[in-house]
């Protein structure tokens, strides 16, 4: 057990000194939420706008850095490793795969964090909003809700990273799509009701409605309904990450093909 | 004309021979990836922040801009990684040494990609028109394909002059990424200029897009090339001075390129 630890602190350990040199991910957690809270806070922050609006204009950002950072991370580190010839070496190596995708993993959802640092700044800073009725507790239980939910993502589409290549630019391309199911910048409610259907599988959904309950006194909170929605989706999402794992590690050894670039 | 004639060659050869080698998203898995899910989720994503934010009847702004701002995906990070990827797959130091005409060169990088943004924005307009209804009945559609068109052209030469950077940086796409997104913020795409601090609207109206944009919206609401005709020439001034100032940058960096033995430092 501490062997596996150990490489999965390794494994995080050397994917974040390799975050801190690569301009790409600074990006990822401070450019781009930063754009997208400023846009969020213009469309969100008018004059009389509502308090739940603008809770979506100072929080929107940083979620969608967030669930970029801990979405896409996992794939692109799976295609450098590709790139640099390492992917095959990683396979065979006697520690489990998803021991190292782990760590990789734990060190996107670290750095999808600071997203939230440079959103709320210039919300602040900026634009002088607040989150005035922020119910603290539910928050933080919330929030480590959602931590859990995009980790059992990341854990289950990163092996889709290895098997297939066009799984990372498909993802790429369909991560507004997600942004947009997940609610990060405005309640699912607004979308017709067989997006809203498609957003109920989807864990982080359920995370975010809980997020944003928990800064408003106005609306329906039923913690504890979406909290375990949330869980038991991120459960079930793990469940299907080991099926994938097996399935991986049989056909990268079948078919001969996970260094092709 | 012999000398002309064989400089179109040039610029022919050059401009086939970056699409089939340098587009990478030229599979049909790439091209629905890049070409089709992101725009229109990019669409989608912004109409549905609009509609949240403004209510239903702003939709179409919100659609229209977002729409036109697609075509930027083509003429910043086409253009960018056409000249980037010269320098990942080791082509750059033949192109360098070769004698062509660097102009026709230059600009052969851009018409490809000139062509896929008119296409991906017309992609993105037909998404409009279908999901959000945009009435196009009083349109001057002509007008509105003038301003693709220029769009398109102007963004290309915000990507030429960024492009050229690649020539001495490893992770130009970096570049692409922070000048496309900041055109969302700095155009007038989803809230009106006036409505940045006053030394922000400046730099706004030194950008490709601001104008266009604005002018579109006009050629959509049925305007005439008299009303808008000083938004377009603008535009089109702004995307020449821009593709202008990418050619002395791109001469310039070649030469640094050629003194520090950079293009192959990759």
């Amino acid at each position: 057990m501490i062997t596996l630890v150990r490489a999965a602190y390794s494994a995080f350990y050397m994917s974040m000194r390799l975050r801190v040199v690569s301009p790409f991910a600074v990006l990822a957690w401070l450019f781009f939420p930063l754009i997208f809270a400023v846009v969020g806070l213009y469309v969100l922050a008018r004059p009389g706008t509502a308090g739940p609006q603008l809770v979506y204009g100072v929080l929107g950002g940083g979620l969608v850095g967030f669930f970029g950072v801990a979405y896409l991370d996992g794939g692109l580190s799976i295609q450098n490793e590709r790139w640099n010839g390492t992917l095959e070496q990683i396979f065979a190596v006697p520690t489990p795969l998803w021991v190292i995708l782990l760590g990789k993993v734990c060190g996107s959802i670290l750095w999808g964090m600071l997203s939230f640092v440079p959103t709320i700044a210039i919300a602040y800073f900026g634009f002088h909003a607040l989150v005035p009725h922020l119910d603290a507790g539910r928050f933080a239980i919330s929030f480590g809700v959602l931590t859990l939910s995009m980790l059992a993502i990341a854990l289950a589409l990163t092996p889709l990273y290895a098997l297939w290549r066009w799984a990372l630019p498909m993802f790429n391309g369909f991560e507004f799509g997600f942004c947009i199911l997940c609610g990060f910048m405005f309640p699912v409610t607004v979308l017709p009701v067989w997006a809203q259907g498609v957003a109920g599988v989807l864990a982080p959904t359920w995370a975010t409605r809980a997020l944003y309950a928990s800064t408003t006194n106005d609306g329906s909170h039923d913690f504890g309904a979406w909290w375990l929605a949330a869980i038991g989706l991120s459960v079930l999402y793990i469940f299907g990450a080991l099926f994938l794992y097996r399935l991986i590690d049989r056909r990268a050894r079948m078919s001969g093909e996970l260094a092709l670039a | 004309m012999k000398r002309l004639a064989a400089e179109a060659g040039v610029f022919a050869r050059s401009t086939y021979l970056q699409y089939v080698a340098l587009f990478q998203w030229a599979t049909i898995r790439g091209y629905i990836a890049y070409k089709v899910l992101l725009p229109v989720t990019q669409i989608l994503f912004f109409v549905e922040l609009g509609v949240y934010g403004t209510g239903r009847q702003n939709a179409l702004y919100f659609a229209l801009g977002n729409a036109l701002q697609v075509t930027a995906q083509a003429g910043l990070y086409g253009v960018i990684s056409t000249v980037g990827n010269e320098r990942q797959f080791g082509t750059l130091p033949m192109l360098l040494a070769s004698p062509a005409n660097r102009l026709v060169t230059f600009l052969s990088r851009a018409i490809v990609n000139v062509l896929d943004g008119i296409v991906t924005v017309l992609f993105g307009l037909a998404v409009t028109v279908l999901i959000f209804g945009l009435d196009l009945h009083h349109a001057n559609l002509w007008l509105l394909g003038l301003c693709v068109l220029l769009i398109s052209l102007t963004t290309a030469g915000l990507g030429l002059l960024f492009g050229s950077l690649a020539l001495i940086m490893r992770d130009a796409i970096t570049i692409a990424n922070v000048v496309y997104y900041l055109l969302l913020v700095l155009c007038g795409i989803n809230f009106p200029i006036s409505r940045l601090p006053g030394a922000v609207q400046v730099i706004s109206y030194g950008l490709p897009l601001t104008r266009g944009v604005e002018a579109a919206r006009q050629a959509a609401e049925g305007a005439s090339i008299t009303q808008i005709g000083g938004l377009l020439a603008g535009e089109l001034l702004v995307g020449v001075l821009y593709a202008m100032c990418g050619y002395a940058l791109f001469r310039w960096l070649e030469a640094y390129a050629r003194r520090g033995g950079l293009q192959d430092a990759y």
